[in-house]
């Protein structure tokens, strides 16, 4: 909790003093990074903690009480599958207005776009390990009187550990991503900078300083391989003992991190200041969500308020958008922009399933190469595609369409996803099936289409929805950008968008492209891949 | 007071046993429609040992969490005393078929929730702990985490908990069934050891099983349940047959000959 409060309030500091508000130039001396980089884990922590704690009270209404889950489940489902960039400048504009043009406003809404890309699935995270809790634990919580608090601290807290745990990996490594977009604000004429480590790498690349790039991103590896190593491994290592023996494969501790775990330091730390920490937050955590859960039914009734009635604000000011100005001329393009993206992100939702199948499989087959390879995975996923510019850069010069560039670019996304859950889902294969298999003398491509693929596919179409909506989010990154001084662009809906928010301020492109792109969106979802994924959850299920 | 009036020279007549819990009209509907239980009347006497047996289906495991303040009949009521029971059962603890432990709770602390729950400190709550988990014959594993220990071991911690909250009734959910044959048979005996022992302040017990040899080895009453809806079939009183009671025993036998006829 000291930490946090520390961190907070480096961050108001940092943000009122060191934040050139309106010039755009972050001063670029190596000596700064530290600084930055402690300001960047601030926002980062913040939004976390907000998001865990939101996660906690939304994921236990869902799992508690039915009415609000028919509610909460498919609002969350919609929301994440927003490309959460497209809403930036709203989101902005609102803080902004909130704060009324102070720097807490741009600080608000730096931190308000990385918890949302942090929350979704740490609330579908907390509500699996609650939906699944067995009954009689339940029943025993309750015959021995666990009630209010007492309850939360020592039954729901401890069993959302795991499936907070898992997604806290995922949330940061979206943070890390989100980071870069979040700290350097502009919308129209008006360009806000934070100072932080995602603003130095944005600025970096965009002057085309190459070894202040390399630079940024060696402090975000080291940070993030650090958070592994320090925070993360020891984390789980403590926390395997909160998996319930009846649920099946867990990612295990990578092996340095149990080395951690168990070395003296750390013990003593561990010993000392986490636990007796971890259990005050407890305990204090229980409290608040007690009484969040206590009003459970007025924030469900309030929401159910609240959210018809920003949707009505919205669609009267777009009514506004439309009735005092013309038709933008811009509007006419949008479905060929939008048919155009669209074929860019299937094209890499089916690489990424094609490149990752086999490489799973790889993996898959060595279980020693299985823990570091998801550890590097997550580090990877964590790079934001900003980081790769420079070097789709080169490629450009050398010659290749933007039109493969901005895929690339997607693609530093979207694979990630579709190999971290393939990965996941091969490790899950049962290791008779693995023995009859070879017993039979399925070998080579005959295995791979015959026993592999079928038994990964509920990972693959997770993998692939997840890996559809990053890639909306990263056409909004990567089908117009800056590098080095110039403006590489490509016909899209991303640009599009990009064009009416930085450029040319058209509010009337910007709500008639996200809009449409978000129809699009829940459209394909309902009609392709939820059927999709219902198929293969129940044909290719594991527990028969 | 009447009795005083009467003439002194008639011996005072045995007080039947005060029942400590009581059934009246109890039922259960599943979806408001299906009967799955009752009506049903049925008396657990002050330190008796009653075991309810029946085929699955027949409400037994319901009617002990009706029982247990876990849910609440949909119609009649449960007397504890002269007191309707509403909500959980403070004076009762739970047994579970499938042990039901904090995974994330070392052994003492699993004994210790329901302690602190009650609102007793942590010096208390542990103390009071530790001797259960000693009358268990757990000691040496109170830091142990239930995942370290086998199926045995966690019925016996789940025992335990339940003892250490001091409950007028042990509420036992087929305790036994998960276990193997072996285990289960030391568990019986170690059960019956923990209620005749005097340290252990909990003298009734409901005992849901789905074996009949295990109702008549331990309890001194049985009550057969029927199925579809579950209803009283029978009551068996155990009380003339002296334990230890093994089944090679005549007497025992013919017992449970006859409970079988019953549920046949």
């Amino acid at each position: 909790m000291a930490v946090a409060t520390g961190l907070v309030i480096v961050l108001l500091l940092g943000s009122s003093q060191l934040r050139p508000y309106d010039a755009p130039e972050l001063d670029p001396r190596p000596a700064l990074l530290p600084l930055y980089l402690l300001l960047s884990l601030a926002r980062l922590l913040v939004a976390y903690v907000v998001a865990v704690l939101l996660a906690l009270a939304t994921g236990h209404l869902a799992a508690r009480s039915p009415v609000a889950r028919r509610f909460i489940l498919p609002t969350l489902d919609v929301l994440q599958s927003v490309p959460i960039l497209g809403f930036f400048p709203v989101a902005v504009g609102f803080f902004i207005g909130i704060f009324q043009g102070s720097a807490l406003g741009v600080e608000a809404a730096a931190v308000f776009l990385i918890f949302t890309s942090m929350f979704w699935n740490l609330a579908f995270g907390v509500y699996e390990s609650l939906i699944t809790l067995p009954e009689e634990i339940v029943l025993a919580a309750k015959q021995f009187g666990l009630r209010g608090p007492l309850r939360w601290s020592r039954l729901i807290l401890p069993a959302a550990v795991p499936g907070l745990l898992y997604n806290s990996l995922v949330s940061w490594a979206n943070g890390w991503y989100f980071l870069i977009a979040s700290e350097i604000i502009a919308v129209g004429p008006a360009r806000y900078t934070l100072p932080g480590l995602g603003s130095y790498l944005a600025q970096a690349v965009t002057v085309g300083r190459h070894d202040q790039t390399l630079l940024a991103l060696g402090v975000l590896m080291a940070t993030t391989v650090g958070m592994h190593l320090l925070i993360w491994g020891p984390f789980s290592a403590w926390a395997e003992r909160f998996h319930l023996e009846e649920s099946g494969e867990h990612p295990r501790t990578p092996r340095i991190a149990r080395g951690l775990a168990r070395s003296r330091i750390v013990r003593w730390v561990t010993g000392r200041l986490v636990v007796p920490a971890g259990q005050q937050g407890l305990t204090a955590a229980g409290r608040v969500l007690d009484f969040v859960g206590r009003h459970a039914l007025w924030t469900t009734l309030a929401a159910a308020l609240v959210v018809p009635a920003l949707f009505g604000y919205g669609g009267f000011r777009l009514y506004g958008l439309f009735k005092h100005r013309p038709p933008s001329r811009e509007l006419a393009g949008i479905p060929f922009d939008l048919l155009l993206s669209f074929l860019r992100v299937a094209a890499g939702v089916v690489v990424s399933a094609v490149v990752a199948v086999p490489v799973a499989q790889a993996i898959a087959r060595r279980p020693r190469w299985r823990s570091p390879a998801l550890a590097v995975i997550q580090i990877l996923a964590s790079i934001p595609a900003t980081a790769f510019f420079p070097l789709i850069v080169v490629l450009l010069t050398w010659g290749l369409g933007m039109n493969v560039g901005a895929l690339l670019l997607a693609l530093t996304t979207m694979f990630w996803y579709v190999l971290f859950n393939v990965v996941g889902a091969a490790t899950a294969i049962p290791r008779e099936l693995q023995e009859v298999a070879r017993s039979l003398g399925l070998r080579g491509g005959r295995y791979l289409r015959r026993v592999f693929v079928p038994a990964v596919l509920p990972g693959l179409v997770t993998g692939c929805v997840t890996a559809w909506g990053a890639g909306w989010n990263a056409m909004i990154l990567c089908e117009y950008l800056e590098a080095g001084g110039r403006v590489y662009s490509v016909r899209g809906i991303g640009a599009t968008l990009d064009r009416a928010t930085y450029l040319t301020a058209d509010m009337q492109v910007v709500a008639v492209s996200l809009g449409s792109m978000i129809a699009l969106i829940i459209l394909v979802n309902r009609l392709f891949w939820d059927p999709l994924y219902r198929h293969a959850a129940e044909r290719y299920k594991m527990d028969a | 007071m009447e009795l005083s009036s009467l003439p002194a020279v008639v011996p005072p007549e045995p007080a039947p046993p005060r029942p400590l819990l009581r059934f009246e009209g109890v039922e259960q509907l599943y979806d408001g429609k299906i009967r799955i239980l009752g009506p049903l009347d049925l008396d657990v006497v002050e330190g008796e040992f009653l075991c309810l047996v029946g085929p699955s289906g027949c409400g037994k495991s319901t009617l002990l969490r009706i029982a247990a303040g876990l849910l609440r009949p949909t119609r009649g009521v449960v007397r504890l005393g002269e007191r309707v029971l509403s909500g959980v059962n403070s004076s009762a603890a739970m047994v579970f078929q499938s042990f039901a432990l904090f995974p994330w709770m070392t052994v003492v602390e699993n004994v210790a929730v329901g302690l602190e729950a009650a609102g007793l400190g942590p010096r208390e709550r542990f103390k009071k702990a530790e001797k259960y988990i000693a009358l268990v014959g757990l000691s040496g594993y109170e830091r142990a985490y239930p995942k370290e220990l086998s199926r045995g071991m966690k019925q016996l911690v789940g025992v335990a908990r339940a003892l250490a909250v001091e409950p007028r009734l042990l509420c036992m959910d087929e305790p036994f069934s998960a276990l193997d044959v072996l285990t289960a048979r030391t568990m019986r005996d170690l059960v019956l050891d923990l209620w005749a022992n005097p340290e252990v302040t909990t003298r009734t017990i409901l005992m849901v099983t789905h074996s009949i040899e295990e109702a008549v080895a331990m309890s001194d009453r049985v009550v057969v349940l029927r199925a579809n809806p579950g209803r009283v079939a029978d009551t068996v009183s155990l009380a003339g047959l002296p334990r230890p009671r093994r089944a090679s025993d005549a007497a025992v036998r013919e017992v449970i000959d006859r409970m079988y006829g019953l549920l046949a």
